[in-house]
């Protein structure tokens, strides 16, 4: 098992100095990101730390709460921030994430598949918010530019008689299965193409592989749980925005 | 066939349609008012951005009026749900949009009980034979997508077609079959027709009525034939003279 303590994350260093190296010989303007991101990876990274030896140590739930409330908005925050053809991206966000997030977290915990550590809700939280986030991203990328560039699909649908839910199911469709694409993909290849970072992480800190892989396997569906369901709140609440109640398409 | 009296099917009254684009308000229809009768052809001319189609978009619904009111069948437009009322005024789009499939399949998703029957009807009542049902959209000219657009809208038995310059893309001679075709189902069906087009010589040939749009507003409207030859505005005699030259 690796010792690991900051002399190796010293070590590690050296990694970034290969890639800061390389692209300065190449020219490829990133060693301002490399210096700045290396940095903050670090700094970040040891503050998160501190932060959960310290709510581990408190056991306290108003704590877990607060690291899951503060995830939650900075993930809607990010997310939103993807909503170029709309307005409200960050209420929306906020809304399909937490759905999404604690549908499933509670669900873990009714059926008894985690226990209500903050040792198990954070770190789980942290996954499933941030893969939710990338999932409802692509979904509200999709729908939007889909609808837009699709005009006449939709406005021929409309004039036809069909509904404005009748006109936009296949957007609303293809824009949901996008944002699910990660997962079905990994589900696909997990184990084959790459070792999933958690497991890897488990592995690393001496867990056994075959306990290491469970674990895997309960994280994987619990992805598919919260991506799938805070894609399609996602999906729903904007598909909504692009019509009006006189089933106009307003995108 | 019901019998086609000419009774009022449709009015506008003082219709405006104000949009916001790049922050600049402008009236693309403006205090729009006309009556329009049942089992006539309506011809709506003008230059480029004359708010031809915009007028077109209001009477499908796709868009409402900011001011005036339109009343179909003497009840306001906006009472009707717009689902039902956007099959009793089909909307022919200038590119018709056929969903990806088969021609027949395109019958069925606008009315999902249709029969074979049915779709043959129609397609016969557009100068399609029955075997075109099962060919796949992407072989079709862009005349034959056209006459699917219109079998398709017929499948809805709409008492009014709004066309919107149907047979921009179309050579002459498809141009004009389309229009012949056009004016034997208004026969046929007893519907009224509200074609857009910038071309006068097309609506002299379609005849019936005429209204002349310049900037959003219906600066002249009569009989075609009256209105291409002895346009009383000097905005219509430019316009008509310029086109028909």
């Amino acid at each position: 098992m690796i010792e690991t303590g900051y002399v190796q994350v010293l070590t590690a260093f050296f990694l970034v100095v290969i890639a800061f190296v390389l692209s300065r010989i190449k020219s490829i303007p990133v060693e301002k990101e490399i210096a700045y991101g290396s940095i903050r990876t670090f700094i970040q990274l040891i503050a998160v730390g501190y932060a959960l030896e310290f709510i581990f140590k408190s056991e306290s739930l108003y704590l877990v709460l607060l690291s899951v409330f503060i995830m939650l908005l900075v993930a809607a925050y990010t997310a939103g921030q993807r909503a170029r053809h709309f307005k409200g991206g960050f209420a929306i966000s906020f809304i399909s994430l937490s759905i999404g997030s604690l549908i499933t977290l509670g669900l873990m915990l009714v059926l008894k598949i985690i226990s209500p550590e903050a040792r198990y809700i954070i770190p789980l939280t942290g996954m499933i918010i941030s893969n939710s986030m990338n999932a409802i991203s692509i979904t509200f990328d999709r729908i939007g530019s889909d609808l837009k560039n699709n005009r006449l699909e939709v406005e021929t649908a409309l004039s036809l008689g069909k509904s404005w839910r009748e006109a936009s199911q296949r957007f609303y469709r293809d824009a949901v299965r996008a944002g699910m694409i990660s997962i079905l993909n990994f589900m696909k290849t997990a184990g084959i193409v790459a070792l999933p970072g958690a497991m890897t992480g488990m592995i690393l800190a001496g867990v056994s592989p075959l306990k290491a892989v469970l674990i895997q396997v309960i994280v994987a569906y619990m992805l598919l749980s919260s991506l799938t369901i805070s894609s399609i709140v996602a999906g729903e609440i904007v598909i909504r925005k692009f019509f009006n109640d006189a089933e106009q398409f307003t995108g | 066939m019901s019998s086609c009296q000419d009774s009022v099917i449709l009015e506008a009254r003082n219709v405006s349609r104000q949009i916001v684009a790049n922050g600049n308000s402008k009236k693309t229809v403006d205090s729009f008012s006309y009556t329009f009768h049942k089992g006539d052809v309506y011809n709506i001319i003008g230059p480029s951005g004359a708010g031809k189609t915009s007028f077109l978009r209001l009477l499908n619904r796709l868009d409402d009026p900011s001011e005036g009111e339109l009343l179909y069948q003497n009840k306001p437009l906006v009472s009707y749900q717009p689902t039902e009322i956007r099959k009793n005024l089909s909307l022919i789009f200038q590119e018709p949009y056929l969903f990806p499939g088969t021609v027949g399949s395109n019958m069925e998703y606008c009315k999902s009980d249709c029969t074979e029957d049915e779709i043959e009807f129609h397609l016969e009542q557009v100068g399609l034979n029955s075997q075109f049902a099962g060919k796949d959209v992407s072989e079709l000219s862009v005349g034959e997508k056209q006459r699917v657009a219109i079998a398709r809208s017929l499948l809805l038995k709409p008492e009014i077609l709004l066309l919107d310059e149907p047979t921009a893309a179309l050579d002459p001679t498809s141009s004009q079959t389309i229009e012949l075709l056009i004016l034997s189902l208004m026969k046929e069906f007893c519907l009224t027709a509200i074609m857009v087009t910038h071309n006068p010589e097309q609506a002299k040939r379609m005849g019936g009525k005429t209204l002349l749009m310049v900037s959003g507003r219906l600066i002249e409207n009569g009989d075609t034939s009256e209105l291409l030859t002895n346009p009383k505005t000097e905005q219509g005699q430019k316009y008509i003279r310029r086109e028909l030259k």
